[in-house]
């Protein structure tokens, strides 16, 4: 019995070194194909475009209501304490900070790198990765690095995108549900918020974007087993892009100013 | 041509090769048969360079395949035409893309109008004229065959190999494809390596058998010799008989 479950514990642990060692490779590999830069220019306009631009609806409506949320949350206390000049700075704080980043990497990795994972999974299974290789393309080269810089630059740009959206959002909430008026909420938001405020936000979401990156591109090129192992390698993929947004968020906020 | 000596292979710890000894002369046409799980598969991609055997030899054209770092076998695969099983097109591109691929890599200079055309002859030459902005995923198994076949041929490559050309398809596509496939070799005098599970059709089309059967060679030789085989594995797989080791 705990013969059993010693082993158990012990093949969990080696799976997961064989993971990590995996995407650690992977990202060696990455980085030989950026320095110099040799990779393919159209594999990543396109991969831009359909990571980034079809992002885009998902990603405001999110922003939207998280700085809704945020706005909602806050209403009770704002109402009880008369915090009215509070609301802009706590919104652009939490959101800029962090409830941007997290959330939009979240739900960029659930969208994108799920994806991502999945396209890459039946490419393996389909026989599409050794046609590659037959052809003598190197598919590092050729389908991960486009990937990995595409899933950095557009969650970057995606919050960016989504800090405005959410911030907007909040005003709107606030006026309608916290009675702050606009011009309040802009006087105590550009009084209180910083620049570091927003570049702290945005370090972290070109991270989670690489972590993103990384994860799917490793889970989608190890699958093993058709298509049920397409499904086990995007789960695998969202599971270990969380953890490592949550653990790595964690990490930086104590690291960044 | 291809020398393989005593290539053995292994893939999760599992034997798939077992001293494979083979050689095959320019301008000759091979057919791979054997039973499912025989290694067949796995022989041609690593005749490619895709998978790296334990132990032997396996020279193309002299050139050491397997001592080569992944870089460097960029030369001798460019000697060298794949039909995939499953096709292997990229469901990305669409078919004349897909065709046109391998040409655009190899020859980076090449004018846009140049490939295009170059492609839509390949189409023209497969059958598939008209077919060419679709997405892979609009056409029905023998279209995508073709589309591999175009795919696979377009470079002219001295060496051909076709992995399940015919699988999946009726009686009358496999003889359009057989006869498209002859047609190729002969205008192009290429070397054809092709692995079959449709045996009668794949004996009409080459002139000599390679027969795998756990990853070793039970019958190497001309096509003709195949009936005449002891071996009990070769013996019943051709006859197609229910008893004996199979």
């Amino acid at each position: 019995m705990a013969g059993n479950f010693l082993a158990a514990v012990g093949a969990s642990v080696l799976n997961l070194c064989a993971e990590v060692g995996g995407i650690l490779m992977l990202l060696f590999r990455v980085l030989i194909c950026l320095l110099p830069p040799r990779f393919d220019l159209d594999e990543t306009w396109r991969n831009l475009h359909k990571m980034g631009v079809r992002s885009v609806p998902i990603i405001v409506l999110t922003a939207f209501f998280t700085g809704g949320i945020m706005v909602i949350q806050a209403a009770v206390f704002v109402k009880k304490f008369g915090a009215t000049s509070l609301v802009g700075w706590g919104a652009g704080y939490a959101v800029f900070r962090e409830i941007g980043p997290m959330l939009l990497g979240l739900m960029f990795s659930g969208r994108v790198g799920s994806n991502n994972t999945a396209e890459l999974g039946t490419m393996v299974v389909t026989e599409q990765i050794d046609g590659l290789r037959a052809l003598s393309i190197d598919p590092v080269r050729y389908l991960i690095v486009p990937r990995v810089l595409s899933m950095i630059v557009m969650l970057f740009l995606l919050t960016i995108l989504g800090d405005v959206v959410a911030i907007v959002g909040a005003a709107l909430f606030g006026t309608v549900l916290a009675d702050v008026s606009l011009a309040s909420f802009w006087v105590s938001f550009s009084q209180n918020v910083h620049v570091a405020d927003v570049t702290h936000g945005l370090i972290k979401a070109a991270v989670f974007g690489f972590i993103v990156a990384l994860t799917s591109c490793h889970f989608g090129i190890t699958v093993k087993g058709g298509a049920v192992g397409v499904g086990r390698a995007v789960n695998n993929a969202v599971v270990a892009a969380a953890l490592g947004i949550v653990l790595s968020d964690y990490l930086l906020t104590y690291a960044l100013p | 041509m291809i020398h393989c000596d005593g290539l053995s292979l292994q893939l999760t710890h599992r034997p798939v090769l077992s001293d494979v000894t083979w050689h095959i002369e320019a301008g000759s046409v091979w057919g791979i048969i054997g039973p499912p799980a025989s290694g067949k598969s796995v022989l041609a991609k690593t005749l490619c360079g895709l998978f790296t055997p334990r132990q032997g030899r396996l020279t193309v054209d002299g050139v050491d395949l397997p001592g080569l770092p992944e870089p460097d076998r960029v030369k001798v695969r460019r000697k060298m035409g794949m039909l995939f099983q499953n096709n292997a097109l990229f469901d990305f591109l669409r078919v004349r893309e897909n065709v046109s691929f391998p040409l655009a890599r190899q020859n980076p200079e090449m004018p846009h109008h140049e490939l295009v055309a170059r492609a839509q002859e390949r189409l023209r030459a497969v059958g598939l004229s008209g077919s060419e902005e679709k997405w892979p995923s609009e056409l029905s198994g023998g279209m995508k065959k073709r589309v591999g076949i175009a795919r696979a041929t377009i470079c002219n490559a001295p060496v051909l190999i076709y992995d399940e050309p015919t699988a999946g398809l009726d009686p009358v596509t496999t003889s359009k494809i057989y006869d498209l496939l002859t047609d190729l070799r002969r205008k192009h005098a290429s070397t054809v390596i092709a692995i079959s599970s449709d045996i009668p059709a794949l004996r009409r089309f080459v002139d000599h058998i390679l027969f795998l059967h756990e990853g070793r060679i039970r019958y190497c030789g001309p096509e003709s010799g195949l009936e005449a085989c002891q071996d009990p594995v070769v013996y019943q797989f051709v006859r197609g008989q229910t008893e004996g080791p199979l």
